[in-house]
Formats: structure tokens, C-alpha cells, sequence
């Protein structure tokens, strides 16, 4: 704007250091867990602060080779797997329940579902699963692959970016292709999924940042330590009596650093789409 | 005729693209819920077989008459109200910070050290923050008595364990806030602050007047979220505190789950019923308090 409303020095210098000073107590824990995952635990207490290793050393991430009686590669494979076969069925999914809903609001039925998942989303989460795992149980899902996966499909904020993009469709694009004799699959396959890429790819992005993470519904679900995930494997060391602080520093680490790198290298992508997601909530 | 017929195998395909969102919203949704509320009208001890005996609203009255769970209750709405407070404060003031002239450079790298946290998964990040307040290995205290500061007594201290689990689950979730409060910003009127700026009015009164009035759609969202979000606090309890010290942070969603693993499943579903209405209440109280046009 104008002159008088040009920030002075002063208040300029104040401003870097508030923010400065936040983003550096927000990232500290990272180093922390970086430079404990490299230091022997009794270095640790001796010295908390130091800020960075003796030596440079990766024997932890063999020394941590197996947690629980499980191979620490078996946590890596089924974080992999679990984390990219349900975002893969979760957009799928979602993509086209969302551009259903969005073409045929009238449809019998087609509220309810939508109330259903409404209030699905409401409900305390940590709350759902315990539910679940009698579902679960029912249908003979419990400690399965397929059980873990198809229930971190579904997500809200999936659910409302596609529905945000689909209504934003114009009307005439749609009935154009409906007067030059489209089939509707042709519509969704010609027409909408290619318009859809942008919103697909950033959904996919959240969605495996998001399931990466999760961690109660993947331990409800199994039934041995065989097919917990990264995060599971992690909380479960963390409460062990004893605990290894070096080796949990090291798995905290294995954890964190895939998505935290997924995040630098997407990162307009990630805040824009998880701030539109939200505001559509 | 033939046009009915022909609307109708349209819309056929249109069943066959929401049959499996359905399928899965019902299993695991649905399903779920629905079975969680019979749970909670049956005796315990025969909740999980095929013929349970239903004890009526017997569930509520002891959850309701139950000291430890009013306490968790107190304690959890408590701990909502701070949070929600706490982390909305620091997410509009950061994010005007950001969206202001004062930082020039370096505004992506600090919006990127906020936001880190949301996307680092929660586990992870509530292991290092056990860690960093604890007493012999932690860093935090090392420091403070490195500057002369009396220690903190993060975990372990009855007075100190609401606090360290805030500021833990605030560095975790703000940044989520804050990038609301800055799209919100970033789509404001700019013509508006000119012409207020030109009528004389001070850097306060256009933040009061002119700014903050826009900001309503974000902190609507904000808080309904936020208060979703605290009210349901599990995690960071179940990796950094295990509900105490001395049931400190006990909060409903792990004392509920506690009993779940005791297998009292009648009472534990009843507090999760009455944990799900009071989130429903709450969050449409906020959003019709939200929605309401001042002056309305």
C-alpha cells in the first residue's frame, strides 16, 4: 500500500525474530530425534543438548533389526504396502462415490449414503474402531491385510475435495457431451477424469501422508505384530519397560523422514489442498 | 416411455459408481455405529454374544453416576476449551505474521516449519516430545537449567501434564489452522483496507473493523474443527501419558477405551455415545453461533 503504512525497522527486526524463533522451537524436535537416533543412549544422558553426534553411525538401524520378534524390513513393507494400496483404493473409491453423489443428488438413496458417511466422520474415531473390530471380526477380516486396507480407504477430507472439484464442473460441459451422444461412462472417462488429474494426484499426495500415520486402527485390526506399520512398531517399542532410547530415536526417525520428504517436495500441493479440503468441511 | 427407461439405465451406472463409497461407508461406518449404540443397551459380560441381554439405559446411569468418568469429563471439556483457544490464537497471530509486509523474505520457510508437524505422523511426534520433557534424557530440562530456570515438570508433575500435552498436540496440529486462517487472508478485499486507510483509520481499526470481520468463515471452520479434534484427544495420552499422572489427563476417548480393554463393552460404548452427541452438539452450536450475521 503506502508510505505510512511501510513497516519500520524496528518492528521489522521483531517480526523475524517471533518468527525465527517459533520455526526453530517447531523444528528442534526434529533435530533432536536426528541427532539421538545417532548418539549412544548413555551419551544422551550425560549430555541432552549436544547438538550434534560423536560420530556418525548407522549400527542402531541394525541393532534395531527386529522389534517384537518381527524383522524392522517386514515394518517398512507393510507401512509401503498398506499406506499405497489404501490411498490407490481410497481416490479410486472416493472418486467416483463423490462424482456420483455430486451428478444424481436426487437419486433414492444417494442422501442417505451421504448422511451415512456425515455422520460416520462425526464420530469419535478412536471410538469407531473399537466397533470395527467386531465388524471385523464378522466377516473374518480380523488380522488381514485386506481388513487394515479397506478401512483406511475412506476419509473426509478425500470425500470433500473431489466433491468440491465435481460440483465446480460446469453443467454445459457435461450436457454437451450428453447432445453428442455420450454414454455417461464415456462422460466419466473422456470427460471428467481428465479434467480430474490435478485433484486426483493432490488427493493421492494426502492420502498417503495421512495413512502413513495412522497407527490405532491398523493395531485394533491385527491380530500380531506381523502386520503392524511403522508407527505401531514404534509405539509399541515406546512402551516397552527398558526401553532401547537410541533404537526408539532411530524408528522415530525410519518414520517420520519418507513423509516429511513427500511433504518438502509437494508442499503447495499438500497446504493448498488440505486447507481447500477443510474449508469445504 | 422410452425417455423414462432411457433416465432410468442413466442413472443405473451412476448406482454402480457410489456401490462400493457405499459398501464401505455402511461396513465400517454405519455398521459400526449402529452396533456401538445396541452394544451399549446390553450387560457386558453378554454384550458379544448372539443373544445379549439388554439392560436398558442401566449403561448410562452408571457411566453417569460414575465419579471417575465426570471427572474425565470436566477435565476433557477443559482441556477442549484451552486447546481450541490456545491453538486458534497462535494460528491467526502466525498467520498474520506470515501474510504481513514485515517478512519479506523467508515467509515459505516458515510457513514450512509450521506445517511440518501436521503431516509428521502423530505417534512419531509424541514419542519425541515424551522424550524431550523427560527428566533424565530430555532436552528441555537440560536447558532450562542451563539458563538458571527452575525445571519443568512436563509428564510427571499433576500440575504441569495438561500443559506438556498442549503445547505437544498444539505443535502438532496449528499449522493446520493457521494455513486456513491464511487462505482466508489471502482472498480478503484489499480495496477495503485502502479506503478505510484513506478515511484515517489506524493499523488497530483496520485489523478490528476492516480485517478480522472477513476472517469469520476461517475461524468458524477453525473452531468447529479444533473442537472436534480436542474433545476426541487420544493419542498423544495413549504415547505420552497413559491418562495420568493421577488421572490428570484421563481424558473420555482413553478412560472409554480403558474399559473397552477391561471388556465392561456396555459402558464403555455408553460413554461413546454420549462423547458422539456432545461433539454433534457442540459443533452445530459453533456453527450456527458462526453462520449468524452480526447485527441478526
Amino acid at each position: 500500500m503506502n508510505d505510512d503504512i511501510r513497516p519500520n525497522r524496528l518492528l521489522q527486526a521483531l517480526a523475524y525474530l517471533v518468527a525465527i524463533g517459533t520455526s526453530v522451537l517447531f523444528l528442534y524436535p526434529y533435530w533432536w530425534m536426528l541427532v539421538s537416533a545417532f548418539r549412544p543412549t548413555r551419551n544422551i544422558l550425560s549430555s541432552p543438548l549436544r547438538p550434534w553426534p560423536e560420530t556418525l553411525n548407522f549400527q542402531i538401524f541394525t541393532e534395531i533389526g527386529r522389534i517384537g520378534g518381527v524383522n524392522l524390513s517386514t515394518y517398512v513393507v507393510n507401512s509401503l504396502v498398506i499406506t499405497t494400496l489404501s490411498t490407490v483404493l481410497g481416490v479410486i473409491v472416493t472418486a467416483l462415490g463423490a462424482y456420483a453423489l455430486v451428478r444424481r443428488p436426487k437419486a433414492p438413496g444417494f442422501s442417505l449414503v451421504r448422511y451415512g458417511f456425515l455422520v460416520t466422520i462425526m464420530y469419535p474415531y478412536m471410538l469407531l474402531v473399537i466397533p470395527v473390530y467386531l465388524v471385523m471380526f464378522k466377516l473374518g477380516l480380523l488380522g488381514s491385510y485386506a481388513g487394515i486396507i479397506l478401512f483406511l480407504a475412506l476419509g473426509p477430507l478425500q470425500f470433500f475435495l473431489f466433491e468440491q472439484f465435481f460440483r465446480k464442473i460446469p453443467n454445459e460441459v457435461i450436457e454437451a457431451a450428453v447432445i453428442d451422444g455420450a454414454s455417461e461412462w464415456q462422460i466419466l472417462t473422456r470427460v471428467v477424469l481428465p479434467m480430474a488429474a490435478p485433484i486426483t494426484a493432490t488427493v493421492a499426495l494426502i492420502t498417503f501422508l495421512l495413512n502413513w500415520a495412522q497407527w490405532f486402527p491398523i493395531m485394533v485390526i491385527s491380530r500380531s505384530p506381523d502386520t503392524y506399520t511403522l508407527p505401531v512398531a514404534l509405539l509399541s517399542m515406546n512402551s516397552e519397560l527398558g526401553s532401547n532410547f537410541q533404537g526408539i530415536m532411530a524408528l522415530a526417525v525410519l518414520t517420520t523422514l519418507p513423509v516429511a520428504l513427500l511433504f518438502l517436495i509437494a508442499q503447495k500441493r499438500v497446504m493448498e489442498g488440505m486447507a481447500a479440503g477443510a474449508v469445504k468441511g | 416411455m422410452t425417455d423414462v427407461l432411457a433416465t432410468l439405465s442413466r442413472d443405473r451406472i451412476f448406482y454402480l459408481f457410489v456401490a462400493p463409497f457405499a459398501a464401505l461407508t455402511i461396513l465400517f461406518g454405519v455398521w459400526p455405529i449402529l452396533l456401538s449404540m445396541q452394544v451399549s443397551f446390553t450387560a457386558s459380560a453378554t454384550a458379544l454374544r448372539p443373544n445379549p441381554t439388554y439392560v436398558g439405559l442401566a449403561n448410562y446411569a452408571a457411566v453417569l453416576a460414575d465419579p471417575i468418568f465426570l471427572a474425565s469429563l470436566a477435565r476433557t471439556l477443559l482441556y477442549t476449551v484451552l486447546s481450541v483457544v490456545a491453538n486458534l490464537a497462535f494460528a491467526l497471530g502466525f498467520a498474520i505474521l506470515l501474510d504481513s509486509r514485515l517478512l519479506k523474505r523467508g515467509s515459505l520457510f516458515f510457513r514450512l516449519a509450521i506445517f511440518l508437524p501436521v503431516i509428521t505422523p502423530d505417534v512419531a511426534g509424541y514419542v519425541v516430545w515424551r522424550w524431550l520433557y523427560d527428566r533424565s534424557f530430555g532436552a528441555l530440562n537440560a536447558f532450562l537449567t542451563l539458563l538458571g530456570l527452575p525445571p519443568f515438570g512436563g509428564l510427571s508433575s499433576v500440575d504441569t501434564a495438561m500443559l506438556a500435552i498442549l503445547i505437544a498436540e498444539l505443535w502438532h496440529h496449528a499449522g493446520f489452522y493457521m494455513i486456513i486462517f491464511l487462505a482466508n487472508l489471502s482472498i480478503r478485499d484489499r480495496a477495503l483496507e485502502e479506503a478505510a486507510h484513506l478515511d484515517g483509520a489506524t493499523t488497530w481499526q483496520r485489523w478490528r473493523y476492516v480485517i478480522l470481520p472477513q476472517l469469520r468463515p476461517a475461524l468458524v471452520i477453525n473452531t468447529v474443527y479444533a473442537l472436534i479434534q480436542f474433545l476426541k484427544t487420544f493419542t498423544v495420552v495413549v504415547v505420552m501419558t497413559k491418562g495420568g499422572p493421577n488421572d490428570q489427563t484421563n481424558f473420555v476417548s482413553y478412560y472409554a477405551y480403558q474399559l473397552f480393554d477391561q471388556a465392561r463393552y456396555g459402558e464403555a460404548t455408553a460413554m461413546a455415545t454420549i462423547l458422539f452427541a456432545i461433539v454433534i452438539g457442540l459443533s452445530l452450536t459453533a456453527y450456527r453461533l458462526g453462520d449468524r450475521e452480526p447485527g441478526q
